[in-house]
């Protein structure tokens, strides 16, 4: 990877300062390195940096050197491998902590500040770590930290344009539009501008999209070869929808040797999007893969037209345009489009009144519940709408997650292992800095725990306070109060004390989990071995009380399948069937399961408790051949024709394995829906797949017999 | 004009027999074996609930070896006709060293020169290989003939993992659905369709690349296909050869004098339709509906009399 390789401009070099002294030598590389990397020769100055390195293999300045250098030109792995071989030679070496926590920060990696602070101790007067400290507290919405952090930077270089830029961003995310500080900035560089550029981050960080959009353009505008500010021009104005514009910005990027993963990766998909289709109402505007829209637009359109009906009731806000929801089947597409890298471990993202989610099949069946991530997205809309976008995270992600569950208790995600063991280990944030948890994590799980704690803040509210009070806060936030200025405000408390009443109602609410979790991950285990050595008996016996101890685990090897499974063999199918619906009614997502459970149910007579069964199916794997046949057969069974005419169309919207079939169940719930003409081009469908198909014959006949008797 | 030979081939096997031989090989470990036998148990109930003029033979355990296998070819190689079919089944594990193909079997394995010997001294005309084992692909070459269908799980040696194929062979045996031209019998090739949009539909759902592409040759010649059609004239035969008959209808009205004239009448339409659609380019939608609607009830109205 280190290999940009340019041997003419080395030899032509090295034969220049063959002259000198060895130590004037490699000054003179080194200056030579930096001018070439400061005129973005980047291939010119690697191969210099490679060959004063291979002359002085044990100096750690100029690896620091060459890895900001591969740092700059987005080899972040490439530049913390020389970082660390600087540290190998000299441990503690200030440049390479500096360079590792840069490295850490552009991946909103936790160990960024620690690494910072570490080269502060090395190197009180570096003033990098500083402003690079400034910029993680902004991030984390630390306005005073990232001033005081700016202000130490200026004490040690009073004209460090990026110590000035960081509060300039703090006055113009709080609204003071007329910040001296950028006539001081261009004052002294009136083409910088990064500072404009710096803005535009921390507004995009804080979802505040057309005004980051905004300063990148001023970047742009008083220094137009920034490429990077061109860069994310181009792929925030993609996040809004706006792709004609946001491709020019990419290609012109492109064009200029600035083909960073992010840029590439945003022009291929701005390329894949001849795939997709798009459907328009009044209120929305849904984007879908073109192999899967068929299949998918019954539910999805319907789906968010009811949440956001709802939304506006709820909340008290009339969007003024469209909502725009972009389904990706493949989920690297999804991730490019939400941050421009693949690897994203999220289901859905919003951008001001643009939502992207991942499509049900860009996951393995069961591992997501579509329409919950909907309405978790939808609600964000709304939030970040009333809100003008100054809402902090744990406010939004709380909120979005409380409204999943509040449309139905079994959508949304179960408490996991994870955040049982955060409670266990006391790591859940005190609510002022719940924000940290979702931008700089500092362990793997944290941000995972931070939306359960979020969601669970926004519960207890709505619990203690009624649900008006988490509108009224949402309204103060809209005014750029902090969090405790908001708590105080309407819960007449300080943070600290709310803390203390929600970390005791959550330590009330999870005590028996967390108390006998241990002992239930024992239980577990033997439950699992007794069931593989079919002892069906004491498979139920040993679970009994050991399943409500954590009745929230759905997940693979539940207690709730084991009892089901067991009670099946013991012959005893109600008691499976009730395990099963427990299993359901929890949120269980295993599709197999669940279609276990419908026909169980079937089998008891139950066939409307089975349909139901299987509807849960179509907000988490609509696509299934299978699962809308037997549904479609269901809902016509109970004369549920709409219904049932949903499911059959859908199952010929995914290439049926048998076609004749599938249009003949269409034809006739047509025909019971009184739509004779769509149901006899259907059964003209069905015969010209298989003409000698007896059923579709006999109500062809039918139907034409009757039209001449009329 | 495909339909027209299925029925007249279906009327051919109906005084004809059909010999089924299923092997389910070594499994290695007791959830394979366990599958591997329990699939072939099932070929063999759905066989023998089907009726008709069949002999089912299936090997699996300690049985399945090949001096069982060997004995009973040579057993069909003496008492079948050329009129008769014989369909041979295998799953289980395979290998492919480059050269040459195994099944894996307790105590030697059969190779896919060893089998395709066998198969060439029986008589029966109509023959079908259908290989699901892991590595399968590599045994095309060695079983390819003329008037023999070959299909195998894998699309070459080389794909060594174990399959899912025989599942989902042994779901379109027994699901209606896989009859998909709705004449009562599902063909090989029907099942060979179901199967393999099956197994692309598991991989696709599971997130997993597919590490098995099944394969269909009829032709004697090919590679074998993955989407046999008209366009790349593979099908044909196994399109005609009856795997399990779902009714006995059609058979029943062919022996019937009082009926022939009404049957030729819907053979005619039959064939009739399928030019219609075989000229469907180059007609208007509007024109080709109202055509195809007409010829469909009018076949719809002989059926009707036939039934009657």
């Amino acid at each position: 990877m280190r290999a940009f390789g340019l041997w003419a401009s080395v030899c032509f070099l090295a034969s220049a300062l063959l002259a000198q002294s060895p130590q004037k030598r490699a000054a003179s590389e080194l200056d030579q390195a930096e001018a070439l990397w400061k005129a973005h020769d980047y291939q010119g100055a690697n191969a210099v940096f490679r060959e004063l390195v291979k002359a002085h293999p044990n100096n750690p300045d100029y690896k620091v050197r060459w890895g900001r250098l591969y740092l700059d030109h987005f080899q972040p792995n490439d530049a913390a491998q020389l970082f660390f071989e600087a540290l190998a030679i000299k441990k503690d070496h200030p440049g390479a902590l500096l360079g590792l926590a840069l490295v850490a920060a552009d991946k909103f990696d936790g160990k960024a500040i620690e690494l910072a602070d570490h080269a502060l101790v090395v190197d009180p007067k570096l003033v990098e770590a500083h402003v690079l400290l400034a910029r993680l507290a902004l991030e984390d919405a630390d306005f005073i930290r990232a001033g005081e952090e700016a202000d130490k930077a200026l004490e040690i270089s009073a004209n460090n344009l990026d110590a000035m830029a960081i509060h300039a961003s703090i006055d113009w995310l709080g609204d003071k539009a007329d910040t001296p500080w950028i006539g001081r900035i261009l004052a002294q560089n009136s083409h910088y501008g990064h500072a404009y550029e710096l803005a535009g981050h921390f507004f995009v960080i804080n979802r505040r999209y057309e005004e980051g959009i905004a300063h990148y353009r001023k970047a742009i505008a008083i220094q137009p070869d920034l490429w990077t500010a061109h860069s994310q021009l181009g792929i925030n104005l993609m996040r809004l929808g706006y792709e004609e514009e946001a491709r020019s910005e990419l290609e012109l990027c492109w064009r200029n040797g600035y083909q960073d993963d992010p840029t590439k990766n945003t022009l291929t998909l701005l390329d894949s999007y001849k795939n997709f289709v798009t459907y328009r109402t009044d209120t929305t505007i849904l984007k879908l893969g073109k192999k899967e829209a068929d299949l998918l637009r019954p539910y999805f359109e319907p789906e968010m037209k009811r949440a956001l009906a709802t939304y506006e009731k709820k909340y008290g806000i009339k969007l003024d345009r469209p909502v725009q929801l972009e389904v990706y089947p493949n989920h690297e597409d999804f991730a490019v489009r939400t941050q421009g890298m693949p690897g994203l471990g999220a289901l859905g993202v919003t951008f001001g009144y643009v939502v992207a989610m991942d499509s049900p099949s860009g996951r393995r069946p069961g591992d997501f519940h579509w329409a919950s991530t909907m309405w978790h997205e939808l609600s964000h809309v709304y939030v970040l709408s009333a809100t003008h976008h100054r809402v902090p995270r744990w406010f939004t992600e709380g909120m979005a997650v409380y409204e999943e569950t509040a449309i139905s208790p079994d959508w949304g995600d179960r408490l996991d292992p994870h955040v049982i063991q955060a409670i266990k280990e006391k790591k859940l944030l005190p609510v002022a800095e719940l924000d940290r948890g979702f931008v700089h994590p500092t362990y793997p799980t944290q941000v995972v725990i931070s939306y359960f704690q979020a969601g669970r803040v926004c519960g207890f509210i709505a619990r203690e306070w009624g649900y008006a009070k988490l509108l009224a806060m949402m309204h103060d936030f809209a005014t750029n109060a902090t969090t405790p200025q908001v708590i105080e405000k309407e819960l007449t408390m300080r943070p600290e004390e709310f803390d203390k009443k929600f970390l005791a109602a959550i330590d009330t609410e999870t005590k028996t989990i967390v108390d006998g979790f241990d002992e239930w991950k024992k239980g577990l285990k033997e439950v699992a071995a007794l069931a593989r050595a079919g002892d069906n008996e004491q498979v139920i016996k040993r679970s009994d009380a050991l399943r409500d101890v954590y009745p929230d685990y759905v997940e693979a090897g539940n207690m709730y399948e084991f009892r089901s499974d067991a009670f099946l063999a013991l012959n005893n199918k109600p008691a499976a069937i009730d395990e099963l619906e427990r299993y359901a009614r929890i949120g269980g997502r295993n599709p197999e399961t669940l279609k276990k459970l419908a026909s169980l149910l079937v089998e008891a007579g139950r066939p409307a408790d089975a349909a139901v069964a299987l509807n849960r199916l179509n907000y988490i794997d609509p696509v299934d051949e299978d699962l809308h046949r037997r549904l479609g057969d269901l809902w016509f069974a109970q004369n549920n024709i709409d219904a049932a005419i949903r499911e059959y169309q859908a199952v010929l919207a995914w290439k049926p394995v048998d076609p004749a079939a599938s249009h003949f169940n269409l034809a006739k719930a047509y025909r019971s829906a009184n739509r004779t003409d769509d149901a006899r081009d259907q059964l003209v469908l069905a015969l010209e797949t298989a003409p000698g198909y007896r059923p579709a014959q006999k109500m062809l006949l039918e139907l034409s017999q009757a039209d001449q008797g009329k | 004009m495909r339909l027209a030979t299925v029925l007249l081939l279906l009327a051919g096997a109906a005084r004809a027999t059909t010999f089924y031989v299923t092997v389910a090989g070594l499994g290695g470990e007791p959830d394979y074996e366990q599958r591997f036998s329990g699939w072939a148990g099932e070929i063999e109930a759905i066989l023998k609930s089907a009726g008709g003029d069949a002999k089912i033979e299936t090997f699996k355990g300690a049985a399945a070896t090949r001096a069982n296998v060997r004995a009973a070819l040579e057993r069909i190689a003496h008492e079948a006709k050329p009129d008769d079919a014989l369909a041979v089944m295998l799953i289980g594990h395979g290998s492919f060293d480059g050269v040459d193909y195994k099944i894996n079997l307790p105590g030697p394995d059969l190779s896919a020169t060893d089998l395709a010997a066998l198969l060439d001294r029986v008589p029966a005309a109509r023959q079908l290989v259908v290989d699901m084992t892991s590595a399968s692909g590599g045994a095309m070459t060695s079983l390819r003939k003329e008037n023999r269908v070959v299909i195998t799980a894998t699309k070459s040696g080389t794909e060594r993992n174990a399959t899912v194929f025989a599942r989902f062979w042994v779901e379109a045996l027994r699901d209606p659905a896989a009859d998909t031209d709705k004449n009562e019998t599902i063909s090989a090739l029907e099942a060979f369709h179901y199967a393999e949009q099956k197994v692309a539909q598991y991989f696709e759902s599971q997130k997993r690349l597919a590490t098995e592409h099944p394969m269909l040759e009829d032709t004697g010649k090919g590679e074998g296909v993955r989407d046999p059609s008209a366009a790349n004239r593979e099908g044909l035969r196994a399109a005609a050869f009856p795997l399990v008959r779902l009714g006995a209808a059609a058979s029943a009205i062919a022996n019937n004098p009082e009926k022939k004239k009404l049957l030729a009448n819907k053979d005619q339409l039959e064939q009739q339709i399928d030019l219609l659609k075989y000229n469907k380019a180059a007609l208007a939608p509007d024109e080709y509906k109202k055509k195809l609607t007409a010829l469909l009830l009018e076949l719809a109205k002989t059926q009707q009399e036939l039934d009657q």
